[in-house]
């Protein structure tokens, strides 16, 4: 359209830029002492800046630890009782160090000598006093280590410099984990999943947009390591490594939560944080799960350890904290942050791009972020959910490749699709189905069982990424073949091993009965490399 | 590197890259797969039916003359049954217009199809020269933008059309879901991904363009050899830009897909109930009849502050209370004619008001 019709015209009138900071020096609150900050044009002193963060904090937070903390009659602290363990999602960075911190003054260590939020160093009303009596029983602080990612970095290990910050604080057990623990089998048992037999693993097909699925041949260096490494370098973009990176770790945590009979799941997601992930995750295809980017509940496929039902909630209890309020309050706490290592590359992804993106409005108008995430606090699904994603188990929604074919026509034999194409009129004769050199003609696709966004990570190229496809067309079959986390594969080989197991519902139903895979066939295309009986 | 192969057909030799998908391929694929994507857009909205009363909103510009291709083709190809006509504003804005509206001209002549043209002057009385000469550059694209809206309906009104369709592209569209979540207007957001909006007595307005590459709209106007006018408003260079417009050619420069990807999100969610539930209701223009989310239509309370000295009144809230404070609007005020949408006038009105020529 002309530029005349730019909808980026209107928002002129409304972002406009304000002064940073109201006329007044002295704080909103106290109105006596001078200001130390400013927080979206409001001026707040030192003094006041420490009840209004942790006031912040625990209003994110507390509705969501127990129904009766969720209700607003009465004193909520006293009713604060979990159904479970506490683990915090712990990175070593500037949110997940106020976090831990928050965590540690307002619930952890209010029975230590510790000086709790209200100054005072004892206790009131002896321990046995329902408000000291601890909200979960038991709390962690779990760190995973990246550095397995990226081989060629250089980047340092860093899981003792986290394990002494989290040593610093009374009352945390710290679980340490790596991110190739998402392909070691043995942590998927430690976990409480299924132990495989290693010979049966399934892995994908990423060379090509089908994504078929294949045995995986295990060469001499089949170490979770490797794996990890062989499925980032098989992914098209740089995107689709961070966003993978992402999504790894928070099934990790997930999982890890799981095994620990944890009710909640915290993460330092600061306010700039989660509007970069927001907008991020709408970039990405995400808009069906823009409510979970905030907050979800996540109900295992698994057991656990403990072998009940559990749901586990995510909370990320700093979104009302900017970065710049976290980075006042490690200042005038004196807290140390570990850091996160600076990765090459990050700023080409749509992850990067995004933060330099919001960071850069945040600067200019400050109360973007917080609309953004106001704005997606607002929005919900439009369809139900039929469907979790394998890859991210995050709800699916309904006839997502069947859009992608209508949309962007990638092939005239689409085989995902319903839809027949009439040929163009410059072709005369019938298109032969592209040949697959490396599979069977049925093999059975991971296609139908990914949600939108985790196809597109694992389809969608850049102009960039086509090296890698051209390079990949001269591999032989077990070069190209890529692992799949251990969630993945385990679910895959459940429904194979266990044919009434949880999948046939899963896929039987009117959900998916479009596609092209049932278990019947995937079944008997999967025998063909996989089962020894 | 040898010459590949069309990824499509596998039988000719690739000529391009696809901005949308990466794939290499032929020119007659190119062609074939944009005009079908199209097609698919609008059978799987089932946007006409046949007999309709089409008018396309034709500005000059690359995205409503590749429209005008396209629209002419699948109705011949799929046989849509449609009465199409060309619908373009003139904004009185000297040498900007002028060779738009000669392209459009000739579209008319080589697709014959019918033209209507409409001019602010005529509907307004103000050109955008005018406007501009008072209210400065700051601010005059909202008055466009406002004036072209009502505009485009009113014409489509005098030529008796059931819908109008516009150029908006994918581009646009994701641009637009962007922005609407970054100034939390979530009443825009909601409606933004629609492909088909229409208010009460509004006509229909769709988007067959909305899955359509801004660069691929190019791509294709370039092979068929259209020809097309650049629309830099010239009014616009310095204008706001938008942040987001430069972040979405960031991110389609990552991942190619990112556009449509945007798309997608925004389909895939909506406005939750309680939310719908606070938000404004439309009525109409006390003055002039058109749908308006006040008791005065946004280019009521513009052409207020235009006739009455005082144009920035509708920019800001301040500046129309300092409006109101002058007192009422005087009797002789210049107001636009009052509006009657085809179907607020009964069945058979459409026909009624003024067979096309
Ligand atoms: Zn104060
Ligand atoms: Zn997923
Ligand atoms: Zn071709
Ligand atoms: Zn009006």
């Amino acid at each position: 359209m002309s530029s005349c019709g730019n909808p980026a015209v209107e928002a002129e009138a409304l972002m406009s830029r304000r002064l940073k900071f109201d006329k007044s020096r002295s704080c909103v609150k106290c109105k006596t002492n001078v200001g130390n900050i400013v927080i979206r044009h409001a001026v707040y002193c030192k003094d006041c800046f420490t009840p209004l963060q942790t006031t912040k904090f625990k209003r994110s937070l507390e509705p969501s630890i127990n129904p009766a903390s969720a209700s607003t009659s009465g004193p909520r602290r006293t009713k604060l009782k979990a159904t479970g363990n506490l683990l915090i999602g712990f990175s070593g960075g500037l949110g997940s160090t106020v976090l831990l911190d928050l965590v540690s003054r307002c619930y952890i260590s209010s029975n230590e000598t510790v000086e709790n939020v209200d100054g005072n160093s004892k206790p009131r009303g002896g321990t046995k006093h329902p408000r000291n009596q601890s909200v979960w029983m038991e709390a962690r602080a779990c760190y995973v280590e990246m550095c397995g990612a990226f081989p060629e970095s250089g980047m340092r290990d860093r899981t003792d410099e986290v394990r002494k910050a989290v040593e610093r604080y009374n009352g945390f057990e710290f679980v340490s984990l790596r991110i190739e623990d998402a392909f070691d089998s043995r942590w998927w048992a430690s976990v409480g999943g299924r132990d495989q037999i290693r010979e049966r693993d399934l892995g994908v097909d990423l060379s090509d947009e089908e994504l078929l699925l294949s045995s995986l041949q295990h060469s001499s260096d089949s170490s979770p390591l490797a794996a990890l490494q062989k499925y980032l370098s098989s992914l098209p973009t740089t995107t689709a490594t961070q966003s993978s990176l992402t999504a790894l770790t928070r099934l990790l945590l997930l999982y890890t939560a799981l095994a620990t009979s944890s009710s909640h799941l915290l993460l330092g997601t600061t306010l700039t944080g989660l509007s970069i992930g927001l907008i991020s995750g709408v970039a990405m295809g995400g808009g069906f799960v823009v409510r979970e980017e905030a907050g979800e509940e996540w109900e295992p496929r698994i057991s656990g350890l403990a072998g009940e039902e559990r749901r586990i909630k995510v909370v990320r209890p700093l979104q009302d904290m900017g970065m710049k309020e976290c980075a006042a309050w490690v200042w005038w706490n004196g807290l140390e942050v570990v850091g996160k290592e600076n990765v090459v590359g990050v700023k080409q992804g749509i992850g990067g791009l995004t933060k330099d993106f919001i960071v850069g409005l945040e600067r200019d108008y400050p109360s973007t972020v917080s609309t953004i995430a106001r704005t997606c606090a607002k929005l919900a699904p439009k369809d139900a959910a039929v469907e979790r994603c394998v890859m991210c188990e995050r709800p699916a929604q309904r006839g997502v490749q069947d859009w992608k074919a209508r949309i962007s026509i990638r092939s005239f034999n689409s085989p995902e699709s319903e839809m027949s194409i009439p040929l163009p009129p410059h072709i005369q004769s019938a298109i032969p189905p592209p040949s697959h050199p490396h599979h069977s003609s049925f093999s059975p696709s991971l296609t139908p069982l990914l949600c939108y966004g985790c196809h597109t990570t694992l389809t969608s190229r850049s102009s960039r990424g086509t090296a890698l496809q051209s390079k990949n067309l001269s591999k032989s079959l077990t070069d190209v073949i890529a692992p799949l986390p251990v969630w993945v594969s385990s679910r895959l080989l459940d429904s194979v091993v266990n044919p009434g197991g949880e999948m046939r519902d899963d896929l039987g139903g009117d959900a998916w009965q479009s596609k092209k895979m049932d278990v019947k066939e995937m079944r008997d295309a999967v025998k063909d490399f996989l089962l020894e009986d | 590197m040898p010459p590949r192969n069309c990824a499509l057909c596998a039988n000719a030799r690739a000529m391009l890259k696809r901005p949308k998908t990466g794939q290499q391929i032929c020119r007659g694929c190119f062609f074939y797969v944009f005009e079908t994507e199209v097609h698919n857009t609008i059978t799987e909205a089932k946007l006409f039916k046949p007999g309709d009363k089409v008018a396309i909103g034709a500005s000059g510009g690359k995205d409503s003359t590749v429209l005008a291709h396209v629209m002419k083709t699948l109705n011949e190809r799929y046989q849509y049954g449609l009465d199409l006509f060309l619908l373009s504003i003139d904004e009185g804005i000297t040498g900007y217009r002028d060779d738009s509206l000669e392209t459009v001209k000739r579209n008319q002549q080589q697709y014959d199809i019918p033209l209507k043209i409409l001019s602010y002057d005529e509907l307004y009385g103000w050109t955008m020269d005018a406007i501009v000469s008072q209210v400065g550059k700051k601010n005059n694209c909202t008055f466009c933008g406002v004036f072209r809206r009502q505009a485009l309906d009113r014409g489509a009104a005098t030529l008796g059309v059931d819908h109008i369709v516009t150029g908006h592209n994918a581009d646009d569209i994701a641009e637009t879901v962007l922005m609407n979540i970054m100034r939390g207007d979530i009443a825009r957001l909601g409606r933004c991904t629609l492909i088909c909006t229409q208010g009460e007595d509004t006509i229909k307005r769709s988007k067959p363009f909305k899955y359509a590459y801004e660069k691929e709209i190019v791509m294709y106007a370039y092979f068929k050899k259209l020809d097309y006018f650049s629309t830099e408003c010239i009014y616009s260079p310095d204008a706001y830009r938008g942040h987001a417009r430069v972040f979405l050619k960031d991110l389609e420069a990552a991942r190619p897909s990112a556009i449509i990807d945007i798309i997608h999100s925004g389909e895939a969610f909506e406005v939750r109930e309680e939310v719908k539930a606070t938000q404004k209701v439309q009525q109409t223009c006390q003055r002039c009849g058109y749908m308006s989310s006040n008791e005065l239509c946004k280019a009521c309370t513009l052409l207020e502050g235009l006739e009455r000295g005082m144009a920035n009144s509708a920019i800001t809230d301040r500046a129309r209370k300092k409006l109101d404070a002058e007192g009422p609007a005087p009797d002789n005020l210049r107001t636009i004619p009052f509006y009657r949408a085809p179907s607020a006038a009964g069945p058979n009105a459409s026909i009624a008001v003024e067979a096309p020529s």
